[in-house]
């Protein structure tokens, strides 16, 4: 009970690549994207019902025939060199009011793919999640990794575009992954599993709207592309990323005048990597008028 | 962590039927229908689901000076063979939740047949007569109602980004365990639904005591339904503004936001004061 697997094939050493909904949707869309690039084939699935509410009801005649729930579905692709598993989850189970993982119902959950790495023998598991950073929405996202192994460390020095979260931003020693992603390569941690979490930089002023930021999945694409040796062309979010611009670029024109004016100095400060200078009252009026202007701007686009 | 569910007794039922409502429904129909039953057919509580699994415990919401707790509480009426059960709505571990409503409902009280009241927010004025549906968990359970026309021959799916309803996936789950049964829904006036709706509760109470053969004896009912006319048409005289808005309402017709955000508050103040 609970989980379901269509087929059983015998893979070879095969790396994990984990992805669920989050701030930018930015850890799902670079799994389900390489997902569909490299064309995995359905593996299995853990049963919805006891972890989610429903999505969806279908009635025909009065009669209830369908009930939907959030997928949460295992995929495989064998390659020349290194198998992949691929976990997709349409959501994490949580309660109504939140969007991430919490609870026992999480931790089972986290348990169960990790189920799946052990019964095929996976190497290692990569979780993909936001970076919210002080970053621009017209820059190069980077990505900021840690690893729950200090082995790892080393190692996640030298894939491209990637830093270290201890030395993102001047942040030091102390950070925090929400959700299922920081669960999960938690989980692994306490089950002995060497796990890397690549998170993408998303800027602080987008983090809160309920938008995709598919330009930073993109950023954890080419670097998970060149650690697993895949082929992914990087065009591939292209069209993607040019609609939400449009989208975030229209929203920015109605920022008051002098938050454009401080935001475009701490890109600057951002790009030769000084010291940030944002105020604190700068941030509440973002806060606190980010999602209506979103809103705003989407009826327009 | 304690067992999922208390029993205060163990009533014996033949083959009843269990009878679903929800706390803070719209129109206060799953309180007052329970209540209805409860009183007028002496009811007793026999069972509780034990809410640390599936309500947040941190604290309590007050609403109106009034302290709220969340409750789930089955009544048995074995005289005449229901069981009801009122509860709030669990914040998580639905499915445990609603499988634990099955577990009563068949293992304890081997019951025959599930209706789930719902109300629905309807822009109707409260002169309007109650037209209410269900939908059904099987074809032969829609069968067995065809006499109270409750079918619409509805076909439905939930949009993008939308969620079904409780009673929707309680049915679907009962459904799975063999347990068939129908949604009942109710239309409240929207001006009613953060008020009392004794209408809307009397349509349901009508139905049951006719599928059930309950006796309901109607006239507390009856009067509140009255003293709740009475005291709208006051309003409507003594606000010429209230009365153009139902009007339009009887007429079909739709409301600006503004005449709707003020028939509602006045409508609540109104029968609030009033000792609604």
């Amino acid at each position: 009970m609970g989980l379901i697997l269509h087929h059983e094939p015998d893979l070879n050493r095969p790396t994990m690549l984990v992805g669920w909904p989050g701030i930018g949707n930015i850890g799902l869309i670079t799994v389900d994207t390489i997902r569909q690039t490299v064309e995995a084939e359905e593996l299995g699935e853990i049963v919805p019902w006891e972890f989610f509410f429903p999505n969806k009801v279908v009635i025909r005649a009065s009669i209830l025939t369908e009930m939907g729930f959030p997928t949460n579905k295992f995929y495989y692709k064998r390659l020349a060199n290194r198998d992949i598993i691929f976990f997709v989850g349409e959501e994490q189970p949580a309660t109504r009011e939140s969007m991430y993982a919490e609870g026992p119902r999480a931790y089972e959950m986290a348990n169960m793919v990790l189920d799946v790495a052990d019964k095929f023998g996976c190497g290692r598991i990569y979780t993909s999640g936001a970076a919210i950073s002080i970053t621009h929405h017209t820059m190069k996202p980077g990505v900021w990794a840690v690893a729950n192994q200090k082995s790892l460390l080393a190692e996640l020095k030298h894939y491209p575009n990637t830093i270290l979260m201890s030395q993102a931003e001047g942040r030091g020693n102390q950070g925090g992954i929400t959700g299922l992603n920081g669960l999960l390569i938690g989980t692994a941690k306490s089950r002995k599993y060497p796990g890397i979490c690549l998170m993408g930089e998303i800027p602080d002023y987008l983090s809160r709207v309920p938008f995709p930021y598919p330009k930073a999945s993109l950023a954890v694409i080419d670097v998970l592309s060149s650690i697993l040796n895949l082929n992914i062309n990087p065009h591939v979010l292209d069209d993607m990323i040019s609609q939400m611009e449009t989208v975030i670029s229209n929203v920015y024109q109605q920022f008051p005048q002098d938050i454009r004016d401080r935001l475009e100095q701490r890109k600057q400060a951002a790009e030769s990597r000084q010291q940030a200078i944002i105020t604190e009252e700068d941030q509440q009026w973002l806060k606190e008028h980010i999602d209506d202007l979103f809103k705003k701007g989407d009826k327009g686009a | 962590m304690t067992e999922a569910l208390k029993y205060l007794s163990r009533p014996r039922f033949n083959n009843p039927a269990l009878v679903v409502c929800w706390e803070s429904d719209a129109g206060q129909l799953g309180e007052k229908v329970t209540e209805y039953l409860v009183h007028e057919l002496n009811g007793k509580e026999f069972c509780e689901i034990n809410l640390e699994e599936f309500f947040p415990l941190g604290g309590v919401v007050i609403e109106k000076d009034i302290v709220l707790f969340p409750q789930s509480s089955f009544y048995a009426i074995p005289d005449c063979d229901i069981v009801v059960l009122h509860s709030s709505i669990p914040r998580y571990e639905w499915f445990r939740f609603l499988n634990l409503i099955v577990d009563v409902a068949q293992e304890t009280c081997n019951a025959r047949e599930m209706y789930t009241i719902g109300g629905m927010v309807a822009m109707s004025a409260h002169t309007a007569p109650r037209d209410f549906w269900a939908t059904f968990s099987s074809p032969q359970m829609k069968i067995s109602l065809a006499a109270y026309q409750l079918s619409r021959e509805m076909d439905y799916e939930t949009p993008p980004g939308g969620r079904p309803t409780l009673n929707s996936f309680l049915l679907w789950t009962a459904k799975q365990r063999g347990l068939h049964g129908a949604n009942l829904w109710v239309p409240v006036p929207f001006y009613l639904v953060d008020g009392d709706d004794p209408v809307a509760q009397k349509t349901v109470l009508e139905f049951l005591d006719n599928r059930l053969n309950l006796r309901l004896n109607f006239a507390r009912i009856d009067t509140e339904i009255i003293r709740q006319y009475e005291r709208l048409a006051r309003l409507r005289q003594e606000q010429p503004e209230i009365d153009r808005s139902i009007k339009k309402l009887e007429g079909n017709l739709e409301l600006t936001e503004t005449e709707n955000e003020t028939l509602v508050k006045e409508v609540e103040e109104y029968l609030g004061k009033d000792g609604g």
